[in-house]
């Protein structure tokens, strides 16, 4: 178990996020309520440039079709311009190193993870990519996908709104997403780690003379702007193959905290900022979600930190034990992926955790994304327990009809879908043994944990540049397409239908109260996670009960 | 007659048994179970086990325990999960017929003589009225009543047509004569055809539904059945993917012990007894006289935000007493009563007979008493809103002893005496009662008596005034009295969350007063029916679901659109139309009933639900430990529950099963609860049916473990 300072660690760390999130919310409402805003004067010149230049109506709303359809050929537009980016990265510019192109099922995986928010990396940074490639394909994606994922999430915020009559325009919500929290959040983020020791140059590999006189090579690069944005947007793409674990990402204890406090801010925040939109009267409503992400959250700590003593062999001794399973908690809790330690070193127990975060999605999750979860996990209590108040279920006074039932039971049904089959079709087909997954327990939770990833846009993995083939890279790129937009579409559906919708003054199930909140974690608890049991079972859990304290072998 | 009613019964309980054990035999064909997705792919998982036990090799590796008694045990116990659930439609079916039958029996129906040629003897056979069909022939004796128009074929009879055509004198019928359903045979006996086939009443329309087996599901049940196939299809994949490890990996599990799991983590309890809470949700409905419309007329009741009830008859009992003789003018109260005594004696409404109740009770009894016998009686009048008498001459009466006697069977008790000596003749005195308003015109108020007038009705009365030969000497103060019960029932509507509003053609001081009595914040004074139209589409336009009752063709538009309307039995034709229930015994006051059934259905559904989910935590730790036994034995740790390595999957397939006859009580009656705010019935709720369900299993898997294990050594 972990002691009392590190408790403390965590309470202050995930307090200090929570506060921070609660600050910005505001600032972060506005910018989609279109609140008035000191930066203003700034920066609507630029956004109206940019509308004009792509030919956007700002005032047009539009149905959750024409809004997710935005969203969705936007990224694919991105992706194909980073496809090619990285394709041909050896005949372009900023390519100091020499690297060629990047082969085209590596190049499908790399920019459909990326610009999913995924980041699963079938490859080392340091040694594949270019300059070039990793800020513009790479970086560049990471931007605009935590962008999407932020508007898919407003979007579904204003579907819940009384008196909205659209989901708003996605074009406009990219561009602020953009201009107003992104960019400048990063820039900021990027000034901090530039002090706390994370390199951002051009200048390629470094030759240093050692204190005992040898002379070295060291790589260096635009590093703390990829950290910034990577963190803050919960991409979790490193520049380097070994991610926050190799120095230049993740220099000291403080940039580590600094990093953790960065994965949780903008999924956090965009709790409150639900809360913000819906208004005074129903500004509570907030409070479910954050109360169950983070007891959810609690629960997967907890379950993390038993082991912390036993350290694995290969576990990072820079952070210690405790910083390394808090880190992976975190990092699967809101879908970064980003790993500050192997997953190789890590006790059953902190795999376990992290299935469970990449499991439900909504610890908080994703920015936006996670938001959308939790919102289909409250109509999944709502509906199920809320009978038992002798009212037909409501959410925020709405009725809950059977088709919003039925997009939501899909969009539920599609995580388990894209996680079992592929990784029953990996060691059907052999793939699984090619790359030397071991039929056993251990290979079991490895391949389970590769697909989990790619399904809820993680990223983090055990494989990494040695599941470099085609099956993984393309089998992957397929999850990792499902898993993102097929929920986000189903869901949008659903949020789209909720517009207009009546709206009973009267409260009946009271969603804001603690009562409630305990019931969906609890209801969460038994649909999420105890579908997976029997998997867990032969995995982690039989890992664990073989003795085997770390996944070395 | 009692006795040979429990006679007659006896054969038929048991035949309702042999029935409704067929009908849920019959019903465990696939086919009739394809609308019960749950329970058709628990019975598809029983030919698949059925299937591993006649040939376990073709199962091969997923037959690797290759033990036959066990996979006839599991398809043994799959079957029976089956039979429970047809056994509760069943059940329910069975429940629903009674209450329908016993509906139907409070019909009022006429019992008539039908004549069937058997041979060469006619005989005579009691049908209903309902029954009869165009051509049948029926004997009617003196004093039947006609059950359908029919024509004579033979006789000659007297009737009585009153009821039916106002003409009081009786009729002479003969051959080729039409007689009249309703009317009354007053002399001799006849034999007639029946010229019409009988209407089928609206009520009986609403009763067959009930008994209709293919019941159009609600669009809670609809959504309800979403969730259960929603959760199959998870489980479906789970199930699948870990049969297809099984094979890939190795692990050497057993096709039966995942279709075991795979069945247990089916919601099979609620799956199993959805419909059967649906449909024992009508009939306790029904068992308390009302009909609906459809199931979703139950289910929208439960969702009432407000109550609109009327006044008279529903908060009040519908007749104003009088209280208190009040004078004004420098009258004295004595003065005031004797008037009102008077004005009141041929009065024969409820107010008119309390009025002469209340002055005989406190002693003031007029002397001009013996001249009501040869007096002009002023009948109220829609004109001038006023009653009363004119005195004229002398007679005598002799008064009974008590108050009570006085007000005997809804009449006033004039007998006529001679020996009351002490009473002494009058001349000619005129008494008059009205509103005060109408009095004016008779006797002009003064700034007092408006006072007097005005202060009784801010304290919730009626002020009625009391005139005297042109003089107004006061008033009488009538007060409504609350209908027993009504005060409590409001209290629970109120604490369930549910706003009553009172509709009442009162003043507002009056009906605010009586709002206040009764408990209730918001009123409509000066209502006309027409104008409950209004109040329900302004609620509504504020999304609010609005429960009414109405009795009057005027209350048609309303409730036709409000969300539940309740109509009286005893009212227009139109207005039981409209509505989508209809209350047989009249009584207002039911909505209050109906909005907590309402209330009950969807929870016992949802209880039921979140049980049936919550249970499947056990199921996996009984479960999964065994799963992967033979390549995996260090899983057996997962066994926190210490079930017998070859029993477990039996104890968690014995009491997935078993849990649903131990619930069907549970589904037929409803899960009872005191009207509480619904937070607090949440709370409850959860704590019974969620939490309970997650340590029931617990508990009942272990203990049927133990059974076995014993049973088993």
């Amino acid at each position: 178990m972990i002691t009392i300072l590190d408790a403390a660690y965590v309470v202050a760390i995930l307090g200090g996020s929570i506060l921070a999130a609660k600050a910005i919310a505001p600032y972060i409402a506005k910018i989609y309520t279109h609140g008035p805003s000191r930066l203003d004067r700034f920066l609507d010149p630029v956004e109206n440039g940019v509308y004009r230049l792509i030919g956007v109506d700002v005032h047009r709303g539009m149905g959750w079709k024409e809004y997710f359809l935005s969203g969705l050929l936007v990224n694919l537009v991105q992706m194909a311009i980073a496809f090619v980016i990285l394709t041909f990265q050896g005949e372009l510019p900023l390519n100091p190193q020499g690297f060629s192109g990047v082969r085209w099922d590596l190049a499908l995986n790399t920019v459909i993870s990326i610009g999913t928010n995924t980041n699963l990396q079938h490859y080392n940074g340091e040694t594949t990519l270019s300059y070039l490639s990793q800020m513009s394909a790479i970086q560049f994606l990471q931007f605009t996908s935590a962008a999407t994922g932020i508007c898919m999430g407003v979007a579904m915020i204003r579907c819940l709104l009384a008196g909205s009559k659209d989901l708003g325009n996605f074009y406009v919500d990219f561009v602020r997403s953009l201009t107003r929290l992104l960019i400048p959040f990063c820039l900021v983020a990027a000034v901090v780690l530039v002090a706390l020791g994370v390199p951002q140059s051009l200048n390629g590999y470094q030759t240093i003379s050692t204190v005992t006189g040898a002379s070295q090579m060291i790589l260096i690069g635009p590093i703390a702007s990829l950290v910034s944005i990577m963190q803050l947007g919960t991409n979790g793409g490193g520049y380097f193959g070994a991610n926050s674990a190799y120095p230049f990402q993740n220099p000291s204890p403080v940039s580590d905290v600094f990093e953790i406090c960065l994965m949780l801010l903008l999924p956090t925040a965009l709790i409150f900022v639900f809360g913000e939109m819906l208004g005074p009267e129903k500004k509570r409503e907030y409070r479910p979600i954050l109360v169950a992400a983070y007891s959810l959250f609690a629960i997967d700590l907890a379950i993390g930190f038993i082991p912390t003593t036993t350290l694995g062999p290969g576990m990072e001794t820079r952070f210690g034990g405790f910083f390394s399973a808090f880190w992976t908690v975190v990092t699967t809790a809101v879908t970064t992926g980003s790993v500050n330690a192997s997953l190789y070193a890590m006790h059953p127990f902190v795999i376990l955790a992290a299935f469970m975060g990449m499991l439900i999605q909504a610890t908080p999750g994703g920015k936006g994304v996670g938001l959308m979860y939790m919102i289909m996990f409250i109509i999944i209590t709502v509906f199920v327990v809320g009978l038992m108040s002798g009212r037909t279920p409501e959410y925020l006074g709405m009725k809950i009809t059977a088709r919003d039932v039925k997009l939501v039971m899909v969009a539920f049904l599609i995580h388990p879908l894209v996680i079992l089959v592929p990784t029953l079709v990996a060691f059907a087909s052999g793939a699984a043994a090619q790359i030397g997954v071991s039929m056993n327990a251990s290979g079991f939770t490895q391949v389970l944990y590769e697909f989990t990833s790619a399904a809820s846009n993680n990223g983090s993995d055990f494989f990494g540049a040695s599941a470099n083939t085609p099956f993984w890279n393309i089998s992957t790129a397929i999850v990792i397409f499902v898993g993102r937009y097929a929920p986000i579409a189903i869901l949008l559906a659903m949020g789209g239908s909720m517009i207009g919708r009546k709206r009973s003054p009267e409260v009946g199930l009271k969603t804001d109260s603690l009562l409630f909140s305990g019931v969906l974690v609890a209801s969460i608890l038994i649909l999420v996670v105890l579908t997976f049991f029997p998997f867990l079972a032969v995995g982690p859990i039989l890992q664990y009960l073989h003795g085997q304290a770390n996944f070395l072998g | 007659m009692a006795s040979g009613e429990r006679q007659a019964d006896e054969p038929g309980r048991s035949q309702a048994w042999a029935r409704v054990l067929w009908d849920s035999v019959a019903r465990l064909s696939p086919l009739s179970l394809v609308s019960n997705p749950v329970m058709f792919i628990v019975e598809l998982m029983f030919f698949v086990v059925v299937a591993m036990a006649v040939d376990p090799a073709a199962f091969s590796p997923l037959s690797s325990t290759a033990d036959v008694t066990f996979y006839v045990e599991v398809a043994a116990i799959l079957l029976v999960t089956v039979w429970f659930s047809t056994l509760s439609d069943a059940l329910a079916e069975q429940q629903a017929r009674n209450t329908a039958s016993s509906l139907r029996r409070l019909e009022s129906e006429v019992l008539s003589k039908k004549l069937v040629r058997e041979d060469w003897t006619e005989k005579v056979v009691p049908t209903p009225s309902s029954a009869l069909r165009r051509g049948d022939v029926v004997r009617l004796d003196k004093g039947d009543l006609v059950p359908i128009d029919a024509e004579v074929l033979e006789g000659i009879a007297m009737l009585d047509e009153s009821l039916v055509t106002g003409e009081s004198a009786p009729v002479r019928k003969a051959p080729g004569d039409v007689l009249i359903g309703g009317s009354t045979v007053v002399s001799d006996t006849m034999v007639a055809r029946v010229t019409v086939d009988p209407e089928e009443s609206y009520i009986n329309k609403m009763i067959k539904m009930v008994e209709a087996a293919k019941r159009p599901k609600t669009p809670n049940e609809q959504a309800v059945t979403v969730v259960l196939i929603g959760l199959t299809a998870i489980f479906t994949i789970v199930i699948a993917s870990l049969a297809g490890l099984s094979v890939v990996l190795g692990l050497g599990g057993d096709l039966s012990v995942m279709i075991a799991l795979y069945v247990c983590l089916l919601p099979t309890t609620i799956g199993a007894l959805l419909p059967a809470i649906g449909l024992s949700g009508m009939s306790r409905l029904y068992r308390r006289k009302v009909v609906a419309k459809s199931g979703k007329a139950i289910e929208a009741a439960g969702d009432a935000d407000v109550i609109l009830l009327d006044k008279t008859g529903t908060i009040t009992v519908g007749n104003r007493q009088a209280v208190e003789f009040v004078p004004v003018g420098g009258h004295t109260a004595r003065e005031v009563g004797e008037a009102a005594f008077l004005s009141s004696w041929y009065d024969d409404t409820a107010e008119g007979r309390s009025v002469v109740r209340l002055a005989y009770e406190k002693g003031l009894i007029p002397k001009e008493l013996n001249s009501l016998s040869k007096s002009k009686v002023y009948e109220f009048s829609a004109t001038t809103r006023t009653s009363g008498v004119l005195l004229a001459s002398t007679g005598s009466f002799a008064l009974p002893k008590s108050g009570k006697e006085m007000d005997k069977g809804g009449r006033i008790s004039r007998k006529h005496a001679d020996s009351v000596a002490d009473l002494v003749p009058s001349g000619d005195v005129e008494v008059i009662k009205g509103a005060p308003d109408a009095v004016k015109a008779i006797a002009p108020s003064t700034e007092e008596s408006d006072g007097v007038a005005e202060s009784i009705s801010l304290e919730g009365g009626t002020p009625m005034a009391v005139v005297r030969d042109g003089r107004l000497l006061g008033f009488i103060r009538l007060k409504d009295t609350l209908k027993p019960g009504i005060k409590e029932k409001i209290v629970a509507v109120k604490t369930m969350g549910i706003r009553p509003v009172m509709i009442t053609g009162d003043q507002p001081l009056t009906a605010k007063s009586i709002a206040k009595e009764v408990g209730i914040d918001e009123y409509v004074p000066q209502a006309k029916p027409a104008d409950k139209y209004g109040v329900v589409q302004s609620e509504q336009a504020q999304s609010r679901i609005v429960a009414m009752i109405g009795d009057g063709t005027n209350d048609a538009p309303a409730l036709a659109v409000a969300d539940i309307g309740l109509a009286m039995n005893s009212g227009t034709e139109p207005a039981k139309e409209a509505a989508n229930m209809v209350d047989l015994e009249s009584n207002p006051a039911k909505v209050i009933e109906v909005v907590m059934l309402g209330k009950q259905l969807l929870m016992t559904r949802g209880a039921v639900t979140a049980f049936s989910i919550a249970n499947d935590v056990a199921k996996y730790f009984a479960i999964v430990p065994v799963l992967f036994a033979s390549a995996y034995p260090a899983l057996e740790r997962l066994n926190i529950l210490g079930l017998g390595l070859h029993t477990a999957v039996l104890s968690a397939l014995i009491f997935n099963a078993v849990i649903i006859p131990l619930l069907i009580p549970l589904a037929m009656r409803g899960v009872s609860f005191k009207p509480a705010d619904t937070m607090t019935l949440f709370l409850r709720n959860t704590l019974i049916y969620g939490a309970g369900g997650v340590v029931a299993p617990f508990v009942g898997i272990k203990a049927i473990d133990v059974l076995i294990s014993l049973v088993h050594p």
